[in-house]
């Protein structure tokens, strides 16, 4: 069912401006293109290119093609095909986090390196969540616990996609690793031609705030698009230090980063599929660290989605998100209000559940509180139906004054559609919440949740044939780095 | 006497302030009335600075106003500094930082921050910026008679680049120059010791402390 998003934060005219304002920076002020073939492509489609600075300055006209080339909608595959995901602008899908440099042991509590069977937990912890669809994957991750650095991505991908029937994340860091991502995903598909024709893999560039694409992100971009692979291409502003500290002015400089990163997606191959992407948010200016669970990046993530509405592209943000390091009640409001603010703004990819500590560190026990919240962000976006049958008049009349509805079908009818029923929250007396189940909290009922899923979740196995060619590639990523070495 | 002090209190405003045109025409108005520039500098820049770089520490005062004092602070200190003699300017300056986030990376906020807390601890600081080839960070550090290398990193990754360049001081023969200062999220003090860098800092406030017990160090073997 398509969504509407009720959470309205900009006008149209401020809209826009700040679309106004992009365009002049990327006119005026331009852009540091790293990347030497990102900046022919600009050259060819009529840019200003400075060679010796890098600086790209963009003709407006050029960028709206360019964001009309883009598609509203688009299929991302998954191996499982009824996990294949419909991303629109009128949806909203949620990408939980997988790979991040800590984890949170959920058996000591301590925080330590991610390692490739935490990997292979997340993932299948998440293919578990119905909420859950595009998944982050280890392919992302710089480094593994315990995997050769040079062939962390080939690991990450390998114990990610065989743990999960869902849509798997891939890596843009550079061409090589963005190469054997896709070289990957093409083994799952069935082979390049049927990668292109149903892609199953996705990947995140992200630009460095203020307007800057870096080298090895733009080399990734340039690969995935030109397989046609969706693309986010998501600023990471943080207000007051990476961008003026006015939410306006962080949105104006924000859309310049990605709409130009998604004119060279269209400039490599028109109707690449892409998201707007933000993961913007503010710096605690006390403690001089970014704030993730902040309120203002609500706000950025709501007036994000009303900008690439305007555009008619998808927006991917973030939600679910906290400074916390405890999974606590700081926690607990700081995700309740980044993830409704996201939701209700429209925001059609939601990056970010699992994470704590200013998206240091994953928890498993997380992933499952998280899936909670995006069951109730789902139910909220379905808002109140209002027809005869749910306005009830004559049920009311019936039932009429100072009677009851326990014993009405109307009731049992519509209650699984109207009420959405929470699996961790506890909502009994203080006495049962006691003796059956000791009392506990909400990380001991997703603890549980975790051992549960852990100990009964078989994710579907990958075609033997698939899984023996992914081992090759990934003895062959590593066998690679091993001769650079020994030639080194 | 009483000018004296008034120069000192316009000095210490302009740095609370971070009015740099005020902190130029204060130290040179302490110039013109013969102040001796050492002990202008000491009452009249560092310690209002370190005041503020110790106020940011408790939270009580917002990053972008260390960072803009100290900038102030570096802008008096030049016409200061012209005054000085050679004997003087050694016994001024705390240590020479050479720092930058190193190749490969282009994490920027930690290491700005970081410069900001040493500058404004007296630190004579040169920001590289980001995705830094390591021969620079040597390069730039013998062009400045640094004593001091700082190595930003925020990836697993690039944590790598810090190991290679003390292992470049090495080959060079030139590590016992240099005090070598690592610090980034993916850093630890285990790593810092495995690689055989001098210190490990956590936050800015760390290597500030780490490089002033270091600044106790050389005095007290001097
Ligand atoms: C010399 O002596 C010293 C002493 C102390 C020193 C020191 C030096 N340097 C730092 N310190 C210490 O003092 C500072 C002040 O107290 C502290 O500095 P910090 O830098 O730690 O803290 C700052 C004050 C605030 N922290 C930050 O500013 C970093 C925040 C996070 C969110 C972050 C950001 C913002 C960005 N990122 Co990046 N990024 C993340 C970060 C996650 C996080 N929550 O920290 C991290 C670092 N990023 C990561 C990644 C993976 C990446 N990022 C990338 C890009 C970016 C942006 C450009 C989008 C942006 C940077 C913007 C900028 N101008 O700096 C990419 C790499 C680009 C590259 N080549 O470097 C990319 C690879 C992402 C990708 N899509 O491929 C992760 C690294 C994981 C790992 N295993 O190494 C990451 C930890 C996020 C995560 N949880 O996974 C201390 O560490």
């Amino acid at each position: 069912m398509p969504l509407t998003a009720p959470l309205r934060i900009l006008t149209e005219d401020q809209i826009q401006a700040i679309h106004q304002a992009a365009l002049g920076l990327l006119q005026r002020t331009g852009i540091v293109v790293k990347e030497a073939r990102a900046r022919r492509y600009f050259r060819q489609a009529g840019a200003s290119v400075d060679e010796s600075s890098g600086r790209v300055r963009l003709p407006p006209d050029v960028v709206e093609a360019a964001l009309k080339l883009a598609p509203d909608s688009f299929v991302v595959h998954a191996r499982v095909p009824d996990r294949s995901v419909e991303v629109s602008y009128r949806r909203m899908h949620v990408e939980p986090m997988i790979g991040r440099l800590n984890i949170l042991d959920h058996l000591t509590h301590q925080r330590r390196r991610t390692s490739l069977q935490d990997v292979a937990n997340l993932v299948r912890v998440a293919d578990a969540l119905e909420h859950y669809h595009l998944l982050h994957s280890g392919a992302i991750m710089p480094s593994i616990e315990g995997v050769p650095l040079h062939a962390a991505h080939a690991h990450g991908y390998l114990a990610s996609v065989s743990n999960t029937g869902k849509v798997v994340k891939g890596s843009p860091r550079g061409r090589a690793i963005a190469e054997d991502c896709i070289r990957m995903a093409a083994v799952v598909a069935g082979g390049e031609d049927a990668l292109r024709q149903r892609p199953n893999i996705f990947t995140t560039v992200n630009p460095v705030t203020p307007l800057q694409h870096d080298e090895g992100q733009t080399e990734g971009l340039i690969e995935y698009a030109s397989f046609g692979l969706p693309i986010d291409v998501t600023s990471e502003p943080q207000a007051g230090a990476t961008s003026p500290v006015t939410l306006a002015g962080l949105l104006a400089q924000q859309t310049a980063d990605v709409i130009s990163g998604i004119t060279l997606a269209q400039l490599v191959r028109p109707g690449t599929p892409v998201w707007y992407g933000t993961c913007g948010a503010i710096m605690d200016m006390k403690v001089g660290r970014i704030a993730l669970g902040a309120v203002e990046a609500g706000l950025i993530n709501a007036a994000s989605a009303q900008i690439a509405a305007f555009y008619g592209i998808p927006c991917r943000g973030t939600g679910s998100t906290t400074d916390s390091k405890a999974l606590d009640m700081q926690a607990g409001y700081e995700k309740a209000i980044t993830l409704f603010m996201a939701a209700l703004g429209g925001i059609n990819c939601l990056f970010y559940p699992g994470t704590m500590e200013s998206a240091l560190t994953i928890s498993l026990e997380s992933l499952v509180v998280d899936h909670e919240l995006c069951g109730m962000a789902y139910r909220a976006l379905r808002g109140i139906q209002v027809n005869a049958d749910t306005l009830a008049a004559p049920l009311i009349e019936a039932v009429g004054p100072g009677g009851n509805f326990l014993g009405e079908r109307h009731t049992l009818k519509f209650l699984r559609q109207e009420q959405f029923l929470p699996t961790l929250s506890n909502r009994q007396t203080r006495e049962d919440w006691a003796e059956r189940t000791g009392s506990a909290t909400t990380w001991d009922q997703a603890h549980t949740e975790v051992e549960r899923i852990l100990a009964t979740h078989t994710p579907p196995p990958l075609d033997p044939q698939v899984q023996t060619e992914l081992e090759r590639i990934v003895r062959e990523v590593e066998a690679r780095g091993a001769v650079a070495r020994a030639l080194a | 006497m009483a000018e004296h002090e008034a120069i000192i209190e316009r000095m210490r405003d302009s740095i609370l302030e971070a009015d740099d045109d005020e902190a130029v025409a204060a130290a040179e108005a302490a110039l013109a009335a013969g102040m001796d520039p050492l002990a202008a500098l000491e009452a009249g820049f560092s310690e209002p600075i370190r005041e503020l770089g110790e106020a940011f520490n408790r939270l009580e005062i917002f990053l972008p106003q260390l960072v803009l004092s100290a900038r102030t602070m570096q802008a008096g200190l030049k016409v200061l500094e012209r005054a000085l003699t050679t004997a003087a300017r050694e016994a001024a300056r705390k240590g020479v930082v050479v720092i930058g986030t190193v190749e490969g990376d282009i994490h920027d906020i930690g290491k700005t921050i970081v410069v900001a807390m040493l500058r404004s601890a007296g630190y004579e600081v040169h920001d590289l910026g980001t995705d830094v080839p390591l021969p620079q960070f040597i390069n730039v550090a013998e062009q400045t008679h640094a004593d001091i290398i700082g190595m930003s990193a925020l990836l697993s990754t690039t944590m790598l680049r810090q190991r290679d360049l003390l292992e470049l001081l090495q080959l060079k023969g030139i590590r016992d120059k240099y005090f070598v200062i690592v610090g980034g999220a993916p850093a630890t003090q285990a790593w810092a010791d495995s690689i055989g860098a001098n210190a490990f800092a956590r936050d800015a406030h760390e290597a500030v402390l780490c490089l002033n017990a270091r600044a106790r160090n050389v005095t007290s073997r001097a």
